[in-house]
Parts: structure tokens; C-alpha cells; sequence
């Protein structure tokens, strides 16, 4: 209670200040006039009573601002003081403010941007509320991904569940079901999830209710929930929607429950999934092969993740005995934390960028740095009358921080604004494949991130002027006109500081030129395949409706028939996966000899679907052998073409063709092929994957002769303009079946750039990084030079008086300028070369030492620097000897 | 005639003794009874009693008012409050245990 009364009276005091300065004077008075009539009443006489008065009294302003700093609120009234002064300091200066805080802006709007996409992926917590436990189960050992996990696994793993796991729940991302609304149909991204994957993430349906453990089985009822957007989107939000029936791929499903909004699959990037169906997971399976799902658990209170390892590796050795083809030796459930997992997906690469904008950020504070230096020089006068004044040295300094914050904030508020305005334009450049990338945006959180950088930033650059001007010679300041006392230990910092902004800027650069180098060289690697006005779009077959292989095959006979038919297309082919638009392998094992290579790793090689017309609608040209023809169809001899990479790998030697393969052979019996086939033809390599990885070993089967042809992509080579055949596209297939969507309509070239959007992305962003540090510096060196050479004025003038030429000026200042781009070069160098070898995994064809580019970039600078000294150099050169002389 | 300095830290219990033995008192009026109860040995310096004034103002221990003296001048006046008289208790059983315990030091020498 005390202190609340207490509280109370400081605040009142706090509005009332002036009244408050008013009743200490009138007090002081009083006193005053008391103590004079004393001093008369002691005999001296009046105006002597009145000084001695006076004296003793001593200062009345300092009395009064010592009384009113009882009341503890000086902090605050120095503070305000300060801002309004820093502000109209700012004012004056519209030159130095506008450079400063347009600097600032650049850097701390830069920073800004990369935070918020460094929050989406690594700092922001996930939407689940009990990610922190959630843990993904994986295996290592294996040399297929061990992410990957099959119902078989999941099968056996669950027998273990109960002593180690409180859930253990498995997804895995589906087909787009087909959805009829108003009797259309549309396509809908779903993933199907275990009956208790829910309640394993902590989340609840927002109506209705969870999947029911019988909804997991096989031949349970069809039952499906929707997502927060889809509920909305398409059905009106409507709150009777649970129990409602629906016509996904055919078949009747009813709605059971609707998710809660911000609710997505487990590695939170695109595509989101709007429909989540219940995995039938088999009790048992004899499907031991990669399943393609994601196990996810947590563990029961006081189990380590190596307890629960331990577990589940036992059931590993056990598949393997029964399926020795399919598992390593070693294999090994291993746990990683969910938000590991997340990070490890989004790549070092954003954290690369995010070390790269700090740089960008570091020269602009060093540039401002260096402004206020050259400014504090001028307003030593200043410091030295506030010296004289009674201003301690802490105030000095708090007040020069607080003008360094204030242009700091000021700098922050514009680069938040440059940010907001250019944020559609950043996100479109991030690959898709970065966790949350939907999420991307300027909230709370990164509006909190850049103020409290700008301040940092403030008191950053503002410390070492600060410092500086407060230590201050009185009266050397005071007699002095000009500023040459602190000018030179100045000067010598202030070219450090340049230099510096100049080393830093290599770094950056050459960074920027090696990525950009990478993306050069990939956009010119050869695919092995011409993708020039190519169409391709994607049709996956329903498998309630085309249920048989025969219908499958009959329904592609009759598309590729009907789109051959149209004019302006070429050829007209399928494959199931594009090149360099996924990856798809298998294991093989050779007839009559091996399953294995010698280091007893299993036989695999990518595998592709097509049908007769692919390599030559692609141009692959064929080395040895035949093509694919309509005659390999499902009553003839099972055959399959081979690359050349597959020819030398597999059959060093020896001749490939009539020699047989059994694709999928050692995977069990549900993945393997009823029978070997008989490799007939082999075709050029072409890049599968990526277009940094090796090109080739795939295979290539007739569609017509396997149970696979459900999901195929359409290839149709044209005369020219692709694109614009596509409403003549739709009018062919809907001869064939109108209710089939065409889906990922673009041209191959779309494809091939697409595959490199990663190495854009980085080249793009640390292209501008670059380019923005090299303005920064560039600025930083011209300051320094222009600054030193008014500060020269005098000197050059008698130089010019004693007989040098304009040259001799020139080169003064050119040597100057030298000097400071040297320095700062060499040591950048140095430290590019430490540094570049960090990125090395994101380069392509060039060393992270490559000579060539830091030779490149070291002139680039060197000429920048040069540059920005001929502003100055050309003020020198006209400096008249006699206004110099006469010019202090 | 050097008049010795107020010890520090006592400068509270001084006036605050002052203001309970004589009521209400503006602030020429308790340095000068200060000085004269002390027979000229301390001085207050208004450098340091009007700080200290109004830190027991922000504390609670004093009011001010504003009134009028004898010769029908304004002046401000002080009182001590409940607070105050409950704040002069403890400082004067503080100073007598310090005192004593100084004098014990001294005399055992």
C-alpha cells in the first residue's frame, strides 16, 4: 500500500512539472530573502548581505534540479529532451540523414525479409500441441531413404508399441482423390492418415469426431474428414456437414469430422492436403517393401529415444530374415525429433542467406558508423560547450546514442515498409519445397525481430562515435575553429572502417558470383533430351473405375490416338515420371546370374512407364536394338529398353540385348513382376533426377504390359507454341472419357527451368545481396575520400600554389583511394577464401576457390572504388590555392 | 566560525525530529532551528535539504502547504505525517544502536 501511494505521488508529479518548477522558485526566494535579512540583522551591509546571501545559497537552478530529481523521473524528461533534440539534429542535416537512414533502411529491410522466412521454418512452433514430443520413426542402414516406411514395418512395430510409444501413428500422402461437386469433377489433394494420428498431435476436429479404430482396418467403413478450407470452400461451412455423404473416386464416403484451421500434413509444404482418409493398415503384411509413409510417434513419459530404438530395431532383423532382399544388415530404427526432421528438410541453404543479409547489414551499420564519425568531428564545439555546462560523460554518450537509435528506427520503419511493399515479389521466388511456405509473412513476430534490430543496429554504429566525442579537450576545442585535433586519429578510423566495408562486400560478392556461376553452368547442361515445344500434362486414372489392367491400357490407346490426331502435334507419347520432375527406382535382378552387385549392394535402377512414341517425341536417339512398339502389348513377350549408362554398368563387356531382367524380383511378391523380361533396345542416358546428378540408368517398359499404367504423364511434341494447343488437348481426351481432369499443365521447358528453382532462388537473392553491398561500400569509400579531401583543402591548396599540376592532384587523391581499396581487398580475400569453403555443397561446377572469380570480383571492386573517388578527385583538382589558403 | 557538516544519512532524522518537535515549519525555518538547537555546530546547506525535503515528500514521511508567515509572506510548510512519526522512530532507535556501539569502540581503547 505503501508503495502504491508512493507510485501515485510520482506520477502526479510528473504532470504537474512546471507547477512544481514555479512553488521550488517562489520557495527558494523565501529562503533567500530570510537568509539576506540574517546576514543584515548580523551587521553587514546590504548589498554585501545580499552577495553573501547568494552565495551560500549557492546555484539555484542546480538546487532545483537536484530536488526534482528526488522524484526519480530524470531518466525519463533526459530522454525526451534528447529525442526532440536528435530529431531536430536530424532536421538540419538532410544530407546526412537521408544517406544514413536510406542505408539503414537497405540493411535492416533486407534482414527483415529473411527473418520472416527463417521464422516460418525453424522458429515458429508448429501447429501441433504436441509437436515437442513428436518424433518421426525412420531406420538407418538402409540406402533407400529410411523415411520411408511400409505397413509391413509399421505392422510389426506396433506389437512393440506398448512399452515404449503413447501413440504411434503413420501418414502418407495419396493420390488426389476425385471429388464430384455439382457433378464436376475436381481434384483434391488427400492424405491418409492412422486412426489415431490425431490424437497423437494433440489436435481435435473442430465438429463432429475422430477416426474410429475399425475405420483402420481393412474393409472398414468409408468414412473421411475434411479440412478448415475445404469445409469452407466448398461447402459453404455449413455446420450440418457431419454425416453428410460424398463421391470421392467414385465410391460413397461420409464426413466424420472437420479439421481445425492451420491443420496440415506433418511436413508442411505444398501440396497441402484438403482430405484426410483413414489408413487400412493390414494386421499383418506381406508387403515388406518402401511403403512411402511417414511413421511418427511419442514416446511414453520417462522413455529416452534410445530406449525406444532398441525397441523397435528387433522387428527390423525379423522382416529381414523373412525378406532378406529388401533389408540391409544392419538396418536400425532410429528417432529424430519432428522439428529436426523439419529443419534438415528446409536445407542449410536459408541459413546461408540469412548469413549473407547479416553481412549486408554489418557494412551498412559500418557506412553510418563512419557518417557519424565525420559529424561528431564537426560537433566537438558542441560537446565541449555541454562539457563546460556540467553534461557527465554518460550523458554525452546517451545522448549521442539516443540520435543514433532514433535514425536507426527511422532507418528500420522505412526498410519494414520497403519490405511489406516488395514481400509478394520475395515469396514467389522461394522454392516450393521450403516447409510453411504458405505461412511467409510480416506478423508480429518479425515486426518485434526488426525493431529490436534497429535499435541494436543504433546503438551498434552510435557506440564508437559516441565514445569518442565525449572524451572531449575542453579547452582545446574551445579555442580551436577548425576540427584538426581529433581529425586525424579519425581519419585513420574512418579508412579503417572503409576498407573494412570493402572487405566484407568481397566476401559477399564472391559468394554471389560463385551461386550465380552454378546456376550458368546448370541452365547450359545438356538433359540428353530436346524440350523445346513440348506439352506435357498429367491424367491419373481412378482405380474404382479403371479397375483392370486391360481398361487402363485401352483408355491410353485411345488418348494417344486421339491427340496424335491433332494438327500442329508431332508425336503424342506417355511416361510415368517426367525427367527431372521426380524420382522413381526399383530394384532388378539379372537372369541367371546376380540380384547383386559385388559390394552386395541390391540391383537398382530408375523405372519408367512409356509407350512407343516417348523417345522419339523427346528425340532420345536409340543406340542398339529396337524401340518400344504397339506390338509389345499385353499377349506378347514381356521386353524393356535400357540406357547406355545400364548397358556399361551392368554388362561391362558384354552385349545386353536378349539378356533378361526381373524388375522387382527381390522387393516380395506384390511389387515384383510376374516374369523377367527381354531387353531389346538401348537409348542414349538422359538426366532423370536432377540436372546435377549423373545422367542415366533407368529402364523404360511398354505401358500396355504392366498393371502400374494408373498416373501417367502425357508428352505431346509440337510444331510450335505449345500452349496453345491445350483446348484442342481437353476436346481429344473427352472423346475418351470426359471425366477425367488434365492436371499440371506446362511445357517441358517449364519442367526443366522448374527443376532448378532451388538454384535460382539462391543465385537471385545472393545476387542482390551483392549488388547492394557493393552500393553500400561504394558510398562508404566515396564518403571517406570526399570527407578526407575537404578536410585537405588547406594542404592542396598550397600544393597547388607551389606548382602541382591538376595530375599531381588527381593522383593524390586516386592514391588514396588506392590504398583503402587495397587493403580492403586483400583482406577480403583472405577471408573469402576461409569462408566460400561453407558453401561448397551449393555450388555446381566451380571450386569455392575458384581463381578466375576472385580475380573478377577483386577488379570489380577495385574499379567501384576508383569510381567513387572521381567525384572528389574532380572537387580537388578545381580547389583554387587562393579561397584554399584562406580556407581553414 | 566553521560550523561542522551534517553527518551523512542523518539529515532525515534531523528534520524530521525538528518538524515533531515544532509541528509545521517552512524551510528557511528548519535549517535555522537545526543550526540553533545544535548551537551553531551543524549547518544545513540548502544544497542539501531541499533534496532531502523532497525526497520525504516523495516517501510520504512530510506534507507541504502552502501558507503564510508571520510577516504575511507565502512560504511553503511542512508537516510530518503518520508515516513520518513512524519513520522518525525507527531512525532514532538506528542512530542510538549505531551511536552506542560507536562509543563502545571508542572507549575501550
Amino acid at each position: 500500500m505503501k508503495l502504491l501511494g508512493e507510485l501515485g505521488r510520482r506520477v502526479t508529479m510528473l504532470l504537474r512539472r512546471r507547477k512544481f518548477d514555479q512553488e521550488m522558485d517562489e520557495e527558494m526566494r523565501i529562503h533567500l530573502e530570510l537568509r539576506e535579512r540574517e546576514r543584515r540583522e548580523a551587521g553587514l551591509p546590504a548589498d554585501q548581505a545580499y552577495t553573501a546571501a547568494r552565495k551560500n545559497f549557492g546555484n539555484a537552478l542546480a538546487l532545483r534540479e537536484a530536488s526534482h530529481d528526488s522524484w526519480g523521473w530524470s531518466w525519463l524528461e533526459h530522454l525526451i529532451q534528447d529525442l526532440r533534440f536528435a530529431l531536430r539534429m536530424l532536421r538540419k542535416n538532410p544530407g546526412f540523414t537521408a544517406t544514413a537512414v536510406l542505408t539503414l533502411a537497405l540493411g535492416i529491410g533486407a534482414n527483415t525479409a529473411i527473418f520472416s522466412i527463417i521464422d516460418a521454418v525453424f522458429l515458429r512452433p508448429l501447429p501441433y500441441p504436441n509437436a515437442q514430443q513428436m518424433y518421426l520413426v525412420a531406420r538407418t542402414g538402409n540406402a533407400y531413404g529410411g523415411e520411408s516406411i511400409s505397413p509391413a514395418i509399421f505392422a510389426a512395430w506396433r506389437k512393440q508399441q506398448s512399452s515404449v510409444f503413447e501413440h504411434l501413428a503413420l501418414f502418407g500422402f495419396m493420390d488426389d482423390s476425385t471429388l464430384m461437386v455439382s457433378g464436376e469433377p475436381v481434384r483434391i489433394p488427400s492424405a491418409g492418415i492412422s486412426w489415431d494420428f490425431l490424437a497423437m498431435t494433440g489436435i481435435h476436429p473442430i465438429l463432429g469426431r475422430d477416426f474410429r479404430p475399425e475405420e483402420g482396418q481393412i474393409g472398414g467403413p468409408n468414412v473421411v474428414m475434411l479440412s478448415d478450407r475445404l469445409w469452407r470452400e466448398r461447402f459453404g461451412a455449413d455446420l450440418n456437414v457431419v454425416g453428410q455423404n460424398l463421391t470421392l473416386n467414385s465410391k460413397s464416403y461420409t464426413v466424420v469430422g472437420v479439421l481445425p484451421r492451420g491443420f496440415t500434413d506433418p511436413t508442411f509444404s505444398p501440396p497441402y492436403s484438403q482430405l484426410w482418409l483413414p489408413l487400412q493398415i493390414p494386421a499383418a503384411s506381406n508387403n515388406p517393401g518402401n511403403g512411402g509413409l511417414l511413421c511418427l510417434g511419442t514416446l511414453k513419459h520417462g522413455v529416452s529415444a534410445t530406449q525406444a530404438e532398441e525397441a523397435l530395431t528387433p522387428s527390423l532383423s525379423e522382416l529381414r530374415r523373412e525378406f532378406p532382399k529388401m533389408f540391409m544388415s544392419n538396418e536400425r530404427a532410429h528417432l529424430v525429433p519432428l522439428r529436426e526432421m523439419l529443419n534438415e528438410w528446409a536445407g542449410t541453404a536459408v541459413l546461408l542467406l540469412f548469413g549473407a543479409v547479416g553481412l549486408v547489414l554489418l557494412i551498412a551499420c559500418v557506412n553510418v558508423a563512419n557518417l557519424s564519425l565525420a559529424r561528431s568531428a564537426t560537433r566537438q564545439r558542441e560537446m565541449a560547450v555541454r562539457s563546460a555546462i556540467g553534461a557527465s560523460h554518460s550523458r554525452i554518450v546517451r545522448q549521442l546514442l539516443t540520435e543514433s537509435v532514433v535514425l536507426a528506427v527511422l532507418g528500420g520503419l522505412l526498410g519494414v515498409a520497403v519490405c511489406y511493399a516488395s514481400f509478394r515479389f520475395v515469396v514467389t521466388l522461394v522454392p516450393a519445397n521450403v516447409p510453411h511456405v504458405g505461412t511467409f509473412g510480416i506478423d508480429a513476430r518479425v515486426l518485434f525481430f526488426a525493431f529490436a534490430l534497429s535499435i541494436a543496429t543504433g546503438v551498434a554504429f552510435g557506440l564508437i562515435p559516441a565514445l569518442g566525442a565525449s572524451r572531449v579537450d575542453l579547452t582545446g576545442s574551445l579555442k580551436e575553429s577548425t576540427t584538426q585535433a581529433g581529425a586525424r586519429g579519425a581519419g585513420r578510423l574512418r579508412g579503417i572502417l572503409a576498407a573494412g566495408e570493402i572487405a566484407i562486400s568481397l566476401v559477399l560478392l564472391v559468394g554471389a558470383a560463385l551461386t550465380l556461376e552454378s546456376f550458368a553452368r546448370l541452365t547450359v547442361v545438356q538433359p540428353g533430351f530436346d524440350s523445346r515445344n513440348v506439352l506435357t500434362f498429367r491424367i491419373s486414372l481412378p482405380s474404382e473405375k479403371y479397375d483392370t489392367q486391360a481398361k487402363r491400357t485401352l483408355f491410353f490407346d485411345q488418348a494417344i490416338h486421339h491427340l496424335a490426331a491433332i494438327s500442329g502435334v508431332e508425336q503424342a507419347a506417355i511416361v510415368s515420371i517426367l525427367p527431372l520432375a521426380g524420382e522413381g527406382d526399383i530394384l532388378f535382378s539379372i537372369e541367371g546370374e546376380r540380384s547383386a552387385a559385388p559390394s552386395g549392394e541390391p540391383l537398382a535402377a530408375n523405372f519408367r512407364i512409356i509407350s512407343p512414341d516417348y523417345f522419339r517425341a523427346l528425340r532420345i536417339p536409340l543406340m542398339r536394338g529396337r524401340e518400344l512398339t504397339p506390338a509389345d502389348n499385353a499377349s506378347s513377350a514381356p521386353v524393356v529398353v535400357i540406357d547406355q549408362t545400364m548397358a556399361r554398368k551392368f554388362w561391362p563387356g558384354q552385349d545386353p540385348i536378349g539378356q533378361r531382367v526381373w524388375i522387382g524380383k527381390a522387393m516380395g511378391p506384390s511389387m515384383s513382376e510376374p516374369a523377367p523380361r527381354e531387353i531389346v533396345g538401348i537409348v542414349a542416358d538422359i538426366r532423370e533426377s536432377a540436372l546435377t546428378d549423373a545422367p542415366g540408368q533407368t529402364m523404360f517398359i511398354p505401358y500396355a504390359q504392366t498393371k502400374w499404367n494408373d498416373s501417367e504423364s502425357f508428352v505431346l511434341r509440337e510444331r510450335a507454341a505449345p500452349l496453345m494447343s491445350v483446348p484442342a488437348v481437353r476436346d481429344a481426351l473427352h472423346q475418351v472419357d470426359p471425366t477425367e481432369p488434365l492436371t499440371e499443365i506446362e511445357t517441358m521447358n517449364q519442367v526443366v527451368s522448374g527443376s532448378l528453382k532451388d538454384w535460382r532462388f539462391h543465385a537471385t537473392m545472393l545476387g542482390i545481396f551483392g549488388a547492394l553491398a557493393l552500393f553500400i561500400a561504394a558510398i562508404g569509400v566515396y564518403g571517406v575520400i570526399s570527407y578526407s579531401i575537404a578536410q585537405r583543402t588547406h594542404e592542396i591548396g598550397i600544393r597547388v600554389a607551389l606548382g602541382a599540376q591538376r595530375v599531381d592532384v588527381l593522383r593524390l587523391v586516386i592514391s588514396q583511394g588506392a590504398r583503402l581499396a587495397l587493403a580492403g581487398i586483400a583482406v577480403g580475400v583472405l577471408a573469402a577464401i576461409g569462408l566460400t569453403r561453407l558453401m561448397a555443397s551449393l555450388l555446381y561446377g566451380v571450386a569455392p576457390t575458384d581463381p578466375l572469380t576472385f580475380v573478377g570480383v577483386a577488379i570489380l571492386l577495385a574499379i567501384v572504388a576508383l569510381l567513387a573517388c572521381y567525384i572528389p578527385a574532380r572537387r580537388a583538382m578545381r580547389v583554387d590555392p587562393m579561397t584554399a589558403l584562406r580556407h581553414e | 566560525m566553521r560550523r561542522d557538516e551534517i553527518p551523512p544519512g542523518t539529515l532525515h532524522l534531523l528534520i524530521l525530529k525538528t518538524l515533531a518537535r515544532r509541528g509545521e515549519l517552512h524551510g528557511y525555518e528548519i535549517a535555522r532551528t537545526i543550526q540553533q538547537n545544535s548551537e551553531d555546530v551543524l549547518q544545513v546547506e540548502e544544497g542539501s535539504l531541499y533534496p532531502a525535503l523532497q525526497r520525504m515528500l516523495v516517501k510520504g514521511w512530510v506534507k507541504a502547504y502552502w501558507g503564510t508567515t508571520a510577516e504575511n509572506r507565502r512560504a511553503r510548510f511542512y508537516r510530518l505525517t503518520t508515516a513520518g512519526r513512524k519513520q522518525l522512530q525507527v531512525e532514532e532507535s538506528q542512530f542510538e544502536r549505531v551511536m552506542s556501539a560507536i562509543t563502545r569502540v571508542i572507549q575501550t581503547a
